[in-house]
Parts: structure tokens; sequence; C-alpha cells
């Protein structure tokens, strides 16, 4: 998989002279529009057929991340593809069809990391993309479900659970490959004891390697988008927090980010200083349990041990901290839901400082530890061209030398204000990716400590007066990722579309890239070194 | 007693001539009838000839005419060619039935099985002379006759090119290795009267030892042809392929043997090799034909290939031990000679007996799925339940798992290695362990190809979409395998009956008894004396060796090897107390859940797979990924080349296909024969030159040719 | 490698006491809502409008907390103008209504225990809660209760998630695979009535829509000493707490 040729001329481009070449290119196919996005650059797309070239020119010569793609039924179909630009912040290009168009060119050649947007986009709203030669069978799954569900279309009723589920009887599996002798190993829903969460993979292989790796999730759909539809901004708020409460502070900023972007909302400085340190004590968290899982994978059963028991302490800081082990109800559009006093912010620097102490331990352990670097080093890489192909999110991304931590790219919160590094390493392998953990929860502790350390006194919340239609989106550098909220709201302060673009959802994507060509046994490692969670992509 | 044996196999021949004559005569209908009846009197006969022999009777000779410039024909039975007919005899008896029945639901109402029955017959009877030849005319002329009249049974279903390619092969391969042989035994005959055996055995003293050495050569390998060394025996795996499955549990079962006859005849017991070089080149050839063998049948998918490859393997853990007896008996030590001799004779009775257990069962399988490729089938348990049963004791026997008849010969043929303490020079130590150490690799290996072989053709669920022609076995087929697989249980745990009948043989080829090494009369020796020392006694007491004395008539039930003062008793084995053991465990362990469970009801639900709608065949195991570990680990015996290794994609990223194709030549190939042809193919080029069509320069040709005989016929 | 080993020692044992002696160590749970008396209607009627799942009911002065809808949102608890009190405990685990017979296998199980997790659709923090059974400050091992890797050696099915529908059938086919004696534990608000997802098209509100449950965990997530004592009771080593604050069950 060759990436298309670079450009002639790999010029760096910000918002200006992006929008200007975009202008002289495509000239009046792509317009700038001032719509709904409450500060972000928009631009309409008036012709289909440019979105190819138009995606391709951003992705490649303007070495733009690729957000994701939302989409809208309202009047007309809106069709939004969310953009990065480096250094510049956030680029929506627009596409507006009448509802009757069932079909749009497919950007799946260009964008890689674009395949799966569109896939949910057609099983759930019926939209055609041509030119993507693999669409269907993605959430609602071919062998369960009848086809032309498209749930998230305005007339499917959310609570209409009496229909029948008309299952397909002759369904085979998309084998890819042609080898005498080879056949598709099934593994799970139900794997591991259940100690793994439900994803069903295929792993075509003769034998010894997986040649192939066809995953298949959404076992834990639960349609958050939809049911978030027509509901009021509280509601939302805990599904937000809750779709995947791993990563629960995370996700509920995000949204409250983008609710107060969109109603213009502004959040007292303390309550920004304790949200960074909440982010960051959760991202700590969550890496020490994934360093765990990491350790459980290659049975390395001290470690593992070690490393459960300081992301227990952590889970038990956090309880006393904030009162909830996984740091629910915190969050509020316009602050936070509550205060801290001095002695809890001190005990908890405490906790946290000696879970840097005992990390620095470990990490020290496993270095010597021939046999179970043997088990991560060269196993699972993700080459550098691989990563940017797909675009990989967060720290699996980092491993592969992509500059993708939204806290340095697109700073929120007031990021932008403390000292840190995001580490990057190069090698891709499973062992990067193990010490990109490492690095940045001690990153993550010296942010906590920043924060909390001669924090002003004030208000940890402001009150949002007003509610009108509005549009925003709202961005967070979660554990597993750079994770996207978009929410529309109605007259009525009621959320009219909500739509989350998750890190795991982009990096589930590619982990069959690093599964294959490798063998049968390295694939619970691999998965561990992705720290990945099926409940944030199935949403 | 010497009547007997002749006045029986006298019917023999008149039943067989019988059988001949009317399945001529009388109408296709009654063919398969004829196969089967007289067949199997046939079969009984020589059977009974060959125990009457065995149990103690004495040789059987008889002249014949006599051929002027030759020498008498006659024919003559002794105990090696008794063990070999009564081999013969049984698995005749088997194959007249299920290749009756094969017949029969095969071919219906075709015309060609009168020619099966009339070749059947034929082929019948010149195996029956070839055993009891008692001079080399007799034995070559039989033999000849055996090698044409197998060519056309295996050509029997000659509408394939393929198939008459590879009985093609294997006619020119036999007719080379009747050169060889005749060739050893035109150079025996130099130095003796005649070409009777009993003079080629007196006069072999006076051979030098190159003619020796030519002779074992021309011998092993001429004969090698048939047994499937390597590396003659390239047509074996296409041959047993392309042979119909009524006719290849007797070429694996019979034919094969005939080589192993000869090997042991003319090398073991007519001239016998100078020095230990003939032994260790016969072991080391027989070691390397074991591995080889046995790594392709692993990694093959197609039974029947790997039933042939399979049988290479046994052929040449068979000849490994005619190696060490030979080795045993040049450096004077006639006890572990007769030993390895035993060990070799054991394993080809066991070898014929499940092989061709095998082979039928591998036929019914082909003849009523059309399938033969194990990646293919799966699920079988359910479509042919007793085939299942009978082919798992065939495998069980094939993979030397106790108490089957494969453990017993595989542990002899393993401990004869380990006697190798008693020869002088550590370079043959050293050679001897190595070749111990492939064989024991060959076992382990044979265990892996028989496990996949099985449980990818019965268990699990269908693969391939085929529809068996006919579900379960007939009546015939499973009285033919029942036979056999009862052949091999009782061949298994009745080791210490088999011996002494197999040292009749033995003894005689090297000097010494090995009944009383193996198998000591320990039920009626109550006290010491100078065989059984009391510490001997003991020790075997303590193994349990007495147990069921007042209920077992014979010498005990264990089979054991004697070490020395001190260490009296070095290893023992008895399948028999073995199997009992097993048998009541069984019944305890049935009792024991019976009662536990009385108030159970057992449940019979689908196969956990995840939670997944439904377990598809593309989703279980398949032969190939199962013999992915050997491929891999002998990739520089394998070096397979890859044909295709291409990736399609749509649209830049989605793959479509992924394709991998991989050819292996085989290592035999590759080795001798691709050379050998390449260089033989080269030189014929370059005499083509010679062939322009000129007329002129034909004429020169003549012309100076003539000149050089004339100079020639000057100069001398 | 024998460096792993001595570390290990070292450390020394970390585990809890419990359930011989109670765990009161700060931080492993994070308590729940209790019935809290007010000092009128009108500010009890107050309390239970600030729940967004309807989990507090006001009874007259009294504001009464149902365990089985509640979300731990803690929006009772924290910057509101009349609190709930709130407790420190963890052993919230009881019977599912529906059932009449035991929630505890028989005797032969008391210290064996084998349990199959399946993840229907969670939020990934309940099951990461029972995961942390394993680690050795809970270490459930010591107790006789194992997860299984299959449903056919397992004897509890602990379910946690709201049952998506895709999950629906690897859950139904998980319980026919397991042999008798089972029982079904459903962990989490999310098991128990669907949580925050509710009864939806992909959602079925609880796994007692699909699967008949013996014993209710409540919490969200119901911390790791919580499921334990779930999992002593269906053992047979401890008896459903009574939990007058539920509703429909006090005066």
């Amino acid at each position: 998989m060759t990436s298309p040729p670079m450009a002639s001329n790999p010029q760096r481009y910000d918002m200006q002279t992006l929008t200007a070449a975009i202008e002289q290119r495509f000239g009046p196919a792509v317009a700038p529009s001032v719509t709904d996005s409450n500060g972000d650059v928009c631009f309409a797309v008036r012709q289909p057929d440019v979105l190819a070239a138009l995606s391709h020119f951003l992705f490649w010569e303007a070495r733009c991340a690729f957000g994701g793609l939302i989409v809208e039924e309202r009047d007309q179909w809106n069709l939004r593809y969310v953009f990065r630009i480096p250094r510049s912040g956030w680029a929506h290009f627009i596409l507006r069809l009448p509802l009757e168009t069932r079909s749009v060119p497919s950007i799946s050649a260009q964008v890689h990391a674009a395949d799966w947007y569109e896939r949910e986009a057609e099983d759930l709203f019926g939209l055609d993309f041509e030119g993507h030669p693999r669409l269907g069978d993605f959430v609602l799954h071919d062998q369960v479900w009848q086809e032309a569900l498209t749930p998230m279309r305005k007339q499917f009723d959310a609570q209409a659970v009496d229909f029948k589920k008309r299952p397909r009887k002759d369904w085979r599996p998309a084998l890819v490959v042609q080898d005498p002798g080879s056949f598709a190993m099934p593994v799970g829903p139900v794997y591991e004891g259940g100690a793994a969460e439900s994803v069903h993979f295929l792993l075509e292989t003769v034998g010894e390697d997986v040649i192939r790796a066809l995953p298949r999730l959404f076992y834990n759909y639960r349609a958050v988008e939809k049911i978030a539809e027509g509901r009021p901004v509280s509601d939302v708020l805990l599904l937000a927090e809750r779709f995947s409460a791993t990563s629960a502070f995370a996700h509920s900023l995000a949204f409250c980010q983008a609710v107060e972007r969109a109603l213009h909302a502004d959040v007292p400085p303390r309550a920004s200083r304790l949200r960074v340190a909440l982010a960051e004590l959760e991202r700590l968290r969550r890496h020490a349990g994934t360093i765990a899982g990491i350790c459980h994978s290659t049975a390395l059963s001290v470690s593992e041990a070690h490393a459960s028991i300081i992301e227990e302490q952590l889970l038990r800081a956090s309880c006393q901290f904030a009162g909830h082990r996984y740091l629910f109800g915190l969050n509020r559009p316009g602050g936070l839901r509550r205060d801290f006093d001095a002695q809890t912010c001190a005990d908890l620097l405490d906790a946290v400082d000696n879970a840097a102490a005992e990390l620095r331990k470990l990490e020290e352990r496993l270095r010597y530890s021939s046999s179970f670097l043997d088990r991560l080093e060269d196993v699972g890489v993700v080459s550098r061209d691989s990563a940017r192909e797909l675009d990989l999110a967060g720290p699996v991304g980092r491993a592969s030398g992509l500059r993708n931590d939204l806290r340095q790219t697109c700073p929120y919160s007031g990021y932008e204000n403390y000292k840190f590094d995001a580490p990057r390493e190069q090698e891709g392998d499973g062992y990067a990716r193990l010490r990109i953990l490492f690095a940045e929860a001690q990153e993550s502790i010296k942010l906590i400590h920043q924060a909390l350390t001669s924090m002003g006194s004030g208000e940890v919340s402001a009150e949002i007066p007003e509610t009108w239609p509005a549009a925003a989106l709202g961005w967070v550098e979660a554990p597993i990722g750079a994770a996207l909220h978009w929410v529309r709201l109605d007259r009525g302060g009621l959320v009219e579309r909500y739509r989350i673009l998750s890190p795991s959802f982009r990096n589930w994507h590619a982990l069959h890239v690093a599964v294959e060509d490798f063998a049968f046994q390295d694939f619970p490692i691999i998965l561990a070194t992705f720290g990945l969670s099926a409940a944030e992509c199935d949403r | 007693m010497e009547l007997w044996i002749g006045s029986v196999l006298l019917a023999f021949f008149i039943v067989c001539a019988a059988g001949l004559i009317l399945s001529s005569l009388l109408r296709e209908s009654h063919d398969t009838a004829i196969i089967a009846w007289f067949g199997s009197v046939c079969s009984i006969l020589i059977m009974a000839a060959a125990a009457v022999r065995l149990a103690g009777g004495q040789d059987f000779s008889l002249d014949l005419w006599v051929l002027n410039g030759f020498g008498p024909l006659s024919l003559h039975v002794d105990a090696l060619s008794a063990v070999f007919l009564f081999v013969a005899g049984l698995v005749y008896l088997s194959c007249c039935i299920f290749g009756s029945d094969y017949l029969l639901h095969r071919f219906g109402g075709r015309d060609s099985i009168r020619r099966y029955a009339v070749l059947h017959f034929a082929l019948m009877a010149s195996v029956v002379i070839i055993l009891i030849a008692g001079d080399a005319l007799t034995f070559l002329l039989s033999w000849e006759f055996m090698s044409i009249v197998s060519f056309f049974l295996v050509n029997y279903e000659h509408e394939q090119q393929e198939d008459a390619n590879a009985a093609f092969i294997m006619l020119a391969m036999s007719e080379a290795g009747f050169l060889a042989v005749v060739l050893a035994f035109l150079i025996a005959g130099t130095a003796a009267s005649g070409f009777s055996f009993a003079a080629l055995r007196a006069s072999a003293g006076h051979l030098s030892p190159a003619g020796a050495w030519g002779i074992f050569l021309l011998g092993l390998l001429g004969f090698g042809v048939k047994a499937g060394l390597v590396p003659v025996n390239f047509w074996l795996p296409r041959t047993y392929t392309a042979t119909p499955p009524a006719f290849i549990p007797i070429l694996a079962g019979v034919t094969l043997n005939l080589g192993i006859y000869g090997i042991l005849r003319l090398n073991g017991d007519l001239i016998p090799s100078p020095g230990i070089g003939p032994g260790l080149f016969a072991l080391i050839l027989g070691s390397i034909t074991a591995l080889v063998g046995i790594l392709y049948a692993t990694t093959e998918n197609d039974l029947k290939k790997m039933l042939a490859h399979s049988s290479i393997e046994n052929a040449g853990i068979i000849i490994a031990a005619v190696g060490a007896f030979l080795v045993f008996r040049s450096s004077n030590n006639p006890v572990p000679a007769a030993i390895a001799l035993t060990a070799a004779l054991y394993h080809m009775v066991n070898h014929s007996v499940y092989k061709a257990l095998l082979f039928q069962g591998a036929g019914h399988i082909e003849g009523s799925t059309g399938v033969r490729d194990m990646d293919r089938l799966g699920g079988l348990i359910r479509v042919f339940p007793t085939l299942s049963v009978v082919f798992l004791v065939g495998s069980l026997a094939i993979a030397a798992i106790p108490p089957f008849n494969g453990f017993v010969s595989e542990w002899l043929t393993l401990q004869t290695f380990l006697r190798s303490a008693v020869l002088p020079s550590p370079l043959v130590k050293i050679v001897f362990a190595l070749c111990g150490a492939t064989l024991a690799l060959t076992a382990a290996l044979a265990v892996t190809c028989f496990l996949k072989s099985y449980a990818m053709s019965f268990l699990g669920i269908r693969r391939g979409d085929w529809t068996p022609d006919y579900v379960g076995l007939a009546r015939k087929a499973k009285l033919s395998m029942s036979l056999l697989a009862a052949a091999c249980l009782l061949l298994g745990i009745l080791p210490t009956y088999v011996i002494p009948a197999l040292d009749r043989a033995a003894e005689p080829l090297a000097g010494a008894s090995a009944t009383a090494a193996l198998v000591p009369p320990f039920f009626t020796a109550t006290q010491s004396n100078q065989q059984l020392p009391a510490a001997f006694l003991q020790d075997f007491h303590n193994l349990g060796a007495q147990t069921g004395a007042g209920l077992i008539p014979g010498r005990g039930m264990v089979v054991l090897l004697r070490g020395s003062e001190q260490n009296p008793v070095v290893f023992a084995m008895s399948p028999f107390y073995a199997a009992a053991a097993l048998l009541v465990l069984l019944a305890l362990t049935w009792i024991i859940v019976k009662r536990l469970t009385r108030q159970r009801s057992l449940v019979l639900s689908e196969t956990w797979a995840g939670g997944i709608p439904r377990l598809l065949p593309e989703m279980t195991y398949t032969a190939t990924g199962f013999s992915n570990p050997v491929r891999v680990v002998f990739q520089a015996v394998f070096r397979p080349n890859i044909i295709e290794d291409t990736r399609e994609t749509v649209a830049v990223h989605f793959r479509t296909a992924i394709r991998r194709r991989r050819e292996e030549i085989h290592l035999v190939d590759r080795l001798f024969f691709q050379p050998i042809g390449g260089a033989v193919s080269g030189l014929a080029a370059l005499l083509a030159r010679m062939h322009h069509g000129r007329l002129n320069a034909y004429v020169g040709y003549v012309v100076s040719f003539l000149v050089l005989v004339l100079l020639l016929y000057r100069l001398s | 490698m024998s460096f792993w080993f001595w570390y290990g020692l070292r450390k020394g044992i970390q585990t809890t006491r419990y359930p011989w002696a109670p765990e009161n160590a700060p931080g492993i749970t994070p308590g729940r809502p209790l019935a809290t008396e007010f000092a009128s209607d009108e500010e009890a009627s107050r309390a239970a409008a600030n729940c967004p799942v309807g989990a507090i009911h006001a009874n007259g002065r009294r504001a009464v907390v149902d365990l089985r809808t509640c979300v731990w949102c803690e929006r009772c608890h924290f910057g509101v103008a009349n609190p709930l009190q709130w407790d420190t405990s963890y052993e919230w685990a009881r019977t599912a209504a529906e059932r009449s017979a035991s929630a505890a296998m028989p005797a032969a199980f008391r210290k064996s225990l084998h349990v199959m997790l399946v993840d229907a659709g969670d939020c990934g923090a309940c099951l990461h809660e029972v995961k942390r059974l394993n680690n050795p400050l809970y270490n459930m091992h010591r107790l006789g209760i194992f997860l299984t890797a299959t449903p056919r050696a397992a004897d509890i099915l602990l379910v946690v998630g709201p049952v998506s529908e895709n999950m629906r059938g690897p859950l139904l086919k998980t319980y026919e695979a397991m042999p008798e004696p089972k029982r079904v534990i459903a962990a989490g608000t999310c098991a128990i009535t669907g949580g925050v997802f509710g009864r939806s098209f992909m959602s079925a509100g609880g796994v007692g829509a699909v699967l008949p449950v013996d014993l209710e965990i409540p919490g969200d997530p119901p911390p790791p000493l919580s499921i334990l004592h779930g999992l002593l009771i269906a053992a047979g080593r401890r008896t459903p707490s009574a939990a007058p604050e539920f509703v429909g069950e006090e005066g």
C-alpha cells in the first residue's frame, strides 16, 4: 500500500495559504463559507466530484489530519468533512445534497482513514459511497440484521423495539486469502473468558502467521447518537460520559467544550486548571491500566501485579479526590460541578507522586527483562507510512512518529500555558508503544503538578444564561487519542444532532496492519499494546 | 509334515487355476463372487501351509523339471518364505473380500471385471511362486511375471493419461530393478556350480570382496525399487495414487514385501555381506528413507499419496533394521542380529496389515465421496461410523500407539539400536546412535501425520461440498477391515506368541535364537538355571512377569531385553498387560461415572465457537494448517518454489485477493532425477546433432567405423 | 528472570482481608445515596428533581432512592442545594425480585466458583471493575473464584452492559452453552435496568429482558468489593443484604 506521490513542492500551509491554494485549485467548486461552526473555518463544496481531489490535496499535500465525517439529515444532506490544518485548527468542508440523493463519491481511495466513516454512514444513513468497494455488514451485521434499516434517519423511531430481525442464513465471510489450505480462525465475540471486550475477528491463516485480519466490531453499539437526539444537554452529558467510561472525563470534557463553543460560554480559569488536572489524572490511570494489560498479555505476572496495583491506587485516589473512581459527574457546560479544597488537592498530588515513583521503578525493571522485550520488540510494527495513511490517533500514532497530540497542535482548556512534552518514537512496534505510555504518564504527572499548584481562587462554573440554535465542535486529547464531539442545539436547547468521532474507531481500523504477517501468539500482545476500547468505538 | 505342506500348496495352485479359468469362462456377474470365494480359499490355503512350516515343521523342497543349460527349476519352502507367505495370505484374504465388494459397487456392469479377476489370480500365483522359489531362474521368471501383471493391474483404469504415465513409470523402474537383480544373480553365479539357492549359498565364500559388494548394492537397490528405498522409490507415490483402490492394498501389503523378501534372501541368506560396510550402508539408507518418507507424508494432503509416503517410511524402518542385522551378524553378535532380524520381520508383518487396512479405508472414502484431499473432507465419522472405528485402529497402529501392533515392532527396532553397545568400533556406534535418533524422529512425525489424517478426514465438520454415494460400509467391507483391525490388535497384545514364530525364520540367518533373549519362559521356569540366573528371575518377578501364570499358556506376556549381571533386566514391556489394565480402568471409570451421574441428564448442543451465529467450514482448521509447523521447520528439505504471491487491491487500499501458491519438488527428484535426467537429455541433445539427415555424412559414419574396426583387428 | 520472583516477595502481601474483616481503605467505593429526611415536602421534591434518571422518589418529607435505577451521576451529592446523604458501603447485591429460588449455588460450589464474564454492550467501567478483582489488592483467587475462558466450564454468568442487540445472540448462546447448575448475575445499573441507555432498538434495557437474572449488583460501576460480595452470595457464603431504600420495599 503505497501513498500517492508527494506534491512537487511540499509546501507548508497555514490557514491563509491553504484558503488561497484551495481557491486557486478548486475555484468555484469549493468556496469559504461563513456558517454555523463557531470559530472553525468552513468551506462549502458545491460539486461532489471535486471531493476526491480535494481530500487528496488536503491530506497528502497540505499534510492535514483527517478528523472525521459528520453526516446530518436536515432539509438537505449535510456531509461535513473535518480536517485539521497543521498549526491552524479545524476546517470543515461541507457538502450539501438534496435528500433524494442516494450516492456520494467516496474519498477512501485518497484518504484511507475515511474508510470506516463512509461504511458507518452507509449502514446508518443509507448513503451509497461510490467507489468504496466494501460497503455493508459494518454496524448492523449482515448475518443478523436485514438490509436497509438506516436507523439514523429521522423517520426511524429509536423506541421501535418490536420489529423483527431477519437474519441471513446464507451469509459467508468476505475472505480474501486464496491459498490452498487457508482458513479463517474465528476469535470472539466472547473470548478470553470475557476479560476482553466483545470484538470478533476472522484471522485468515495457513497455520502459523496471520495473513489477514478481518475485524467486526459494533457488538457494543448502543446507538448513543440516535438516542441523544431530542434530549436536553444535561441528559446527553450523561451519555457523553458513559458511552466509554474508561475515558469518561475526556469525553464529557469534549462535549462540554462543544456546548460552550456553541453558546459562546467562557470557562473560569480555576475550572480550566482543574479540568486539566482531572484529564491528566484520567490519562495517567488509563495508561497504568494499559501497561498492566501489556504485562498480562506477555504473562509476566509480577509486573502485571505491580502495574495493576498502581492503577488501583490511582482509582482510589480519584475516588477520594472526586467522589467517583472513574471521575463521573464532574463536568458541566460552563465548568465543573464541584470544587476541591487545598487539602484534597495536596492528597491527590501525594498519590500521584507515589504513582510516578512506582511507574519509574517498573519501567526500569521492564527495560531489563529480555524475555518480556522479546515479545514486544519488532512485533506489531506499524510503519510511519502506514500510520500516516491511516491517520492513527493517540500514543499508537505517536509511537510510529506522527505528531498528533491535540494538546499541542490544537490546545484547549489552557494547555498552551503548560510546559510538557508529547513524546514520539519512530519504530512503531510494541515496545515503542510501551515506552510512549510510560513517558506520557510521567508528563501527565508533571501537568497535574502545574495545574494544581498556585491555582487561583474563584468560581469553578459559569452559568450559561440562554441557549439558541448553534452547532460547534469540541475536541480533546483522550487517553487513546484525539476525540471530537460535534453538537447541534435547537431552539429549545435540546440536542438536535450529536456526533462522536472517537479515537478507538480510528485505531481499530488500523489494528489489522499491525497484526498481519505476525504469528498467532502475538495477536493478543499486539492487541494489548494498542490499548483500545471497543465501547468507545462502538458507541 | 513336508508332504502336508506340499499337498496344501498343490491344492492352492489347483484352486487358483480354477478361479482363473472360471472367471474367464463364466458370466461377468459371477466374477466378483469368484474373486471373493476362490480368493479366500486360496489365501487360507497359503496361510495354512505357512503356519504348518512355522509351527515347527521341516523345509519343503521340490524339484520341478530341468532346463537345458540352466539347471533344475525347484521349489523350496523354508521359514523365511513361510513368514512372508503367511503375511501374503492374510492380506490377500482381506483384500479379496474387500476388492470384490469394491468392484461390485464401482463397476457394476462393465466388462472389465473379467480382466481384473484373471489378472488377480495370476498375480496371486506368481507371488506364491516367488516366495517358494528354490533357485534363481524360477525366482527371476516369476518376478518378471509379477511385475508385468502388476503393471496391468495398476493400469487397470487406463483412461486417465496421468494414471497411464504413472503405471509406465512403475513398469520402467521395475524393469530397471529387475535388471540389477539379474546382474546380481549372475555375479553370484560366477563362483557357483549352478543357480539353485543351495548352490549359491554354498559358494558364497568364494566371491571376491568387490563381487560381494557389487551383489549387495545391486540387490539392495534392485529389490529396493519394489520395497521403496530412496532414491529408487520416486515411482511409488505417483503409482500408488494412480492405482485403483481395489488393487492398492495388495500393492502395498504384498508386493512391497516382495522387495524386502528379495533383499533378505539375496543379501541376508544367500550371499552374506563382507564386513560391516554393507550393513551400515543399508542402515543409513533405511534411516534416510524413513525420514524422507514421513516428512513428505506429514505435509501431504492427499490421503492416498500420504499413505504411499508412509509406506516408504515403513520400508525404510524395515531396511534399517535389516542393516542392523547385517552389522551385528558380520561382527559376530548373533543374538543381537537375531533380535534385529526379528524386529524387521515383525515390522514387515505389521506394516502389511495396517497399511492394507488404511488403504482399504482410503479406497472406500474415495469410492464413496470422490474426494481424497483431506482439506476438503471432514465429518466422515457421521457418514461412516464403522469405518471410523477401523480406520482409527489402523491409524493408532501405524502411529505405534500401544496396545496395537505398531508399538511392538517400533519398540523392538529402537531397542536393537540400543544394542549397538556390543559393537567394537566407536564410529559404528555413532552411526547407530544417529540412525536411532532419526528413527525416533520418524516415529514422532508419524504420530503427527496420522493424527492429522484421522482428525482432518473424520472429525470436525464437512469442509468441501461433496455428498457420499453410499453411507456406511457394506457387510463385506466391514468383514475385511475388521479382520485386519483384529489382526492389528492381536499382533499387538500377543507379541510373545509372534516372536517365537518369527524367530524360526531369523535363527537360520542370524545364527542364534532371539526367543530366549526376548521372551524367556517365565511361566515354566520355576528356578534359576544357566539361561535364567536368580537375579534375573527376581527382577522379573518384581515386574509382574508371572502374573497370570495359571491362566495363560505359554512363555509369559512380557517382552524384554536383557542386560548384564548387575542390571539383569534393562527394558521390558507388555502390551497385553497394558491392554488389560486399560480395559480394567475404562470399565472402572465407566462404572464410577455411571454411578455419579445417575441423576443427570445429558444435553447435546452445538460446539462453542465464541458466540458467533454459526460455525462455518471455512472457520475450521485445515490439514495444511495442522502440518504447517512441520513444513516450516523442515523448509530446507522441502524447498518450496513460490509460484504466486500476489495481492490484488481495489481503490489503492482495499485488498480483494491475496494469492499464494507453492510448488514443491520432491527431494529425491531434486537431488537425483532432475540432474540425471537433465544430464541425459543434454547428452542426447548432443548426440542428436549426429542425426542431421545428410546422407553423405551417414555414409561417412559407416566408412569411418569400418576403418576403425579394421585398424583394431590389425592391432590386436 | 529470578529478579521478578524476589521482587514480588519483597512487595509482601497487600491483599485486603475482606471478607473476613471489613475493608475501610479510602477510595474503594464511591458509596451510595441513602434515604434522607428533609425539613419539608418541598425540599424532598426538589431533591428528587435533581435526579436525571428519576431514581429518587419523594415520599412526604423522605426522599428514597431506587438503587436499581441510580446511575451514580452524583448530582444529588455535590454542588446542589438539597444533597442526599451518602455512605461508604459497598455490599449492595440483592436477589432479583422475580426469582423465588435462592441465588446461591449448591454447597459444592462454596469454595470453588467459575465465572463466565460477558461484555454485552458495557461501557467499559463495569468490565474494568470486574477485572480489578484479579489484581493483588482484591485477589479473588484466594476465595476460589476464577474467570473461565469457556462457558462449558462456568457456573456463573456475570453479565455487564445493557445487552446491545448485536450481543443478544452471543449472550444467549453463552447461556445455553453453560451446564446446570448455573446462575446469572447482572452487575451494574446498565445490566439491571439499562442505565442511561434505557430501552431502545439497540438496547434491551437490562439482562432481565434476555435471560433469567438471579442476582443484581447495583452500581455505576459497582466497585470491585461490591462485585466480590455478589459473587460470595452466589457461592453461598454471604446472604443478600436487606435494602430498605429500594423503592417499594419500605413501609
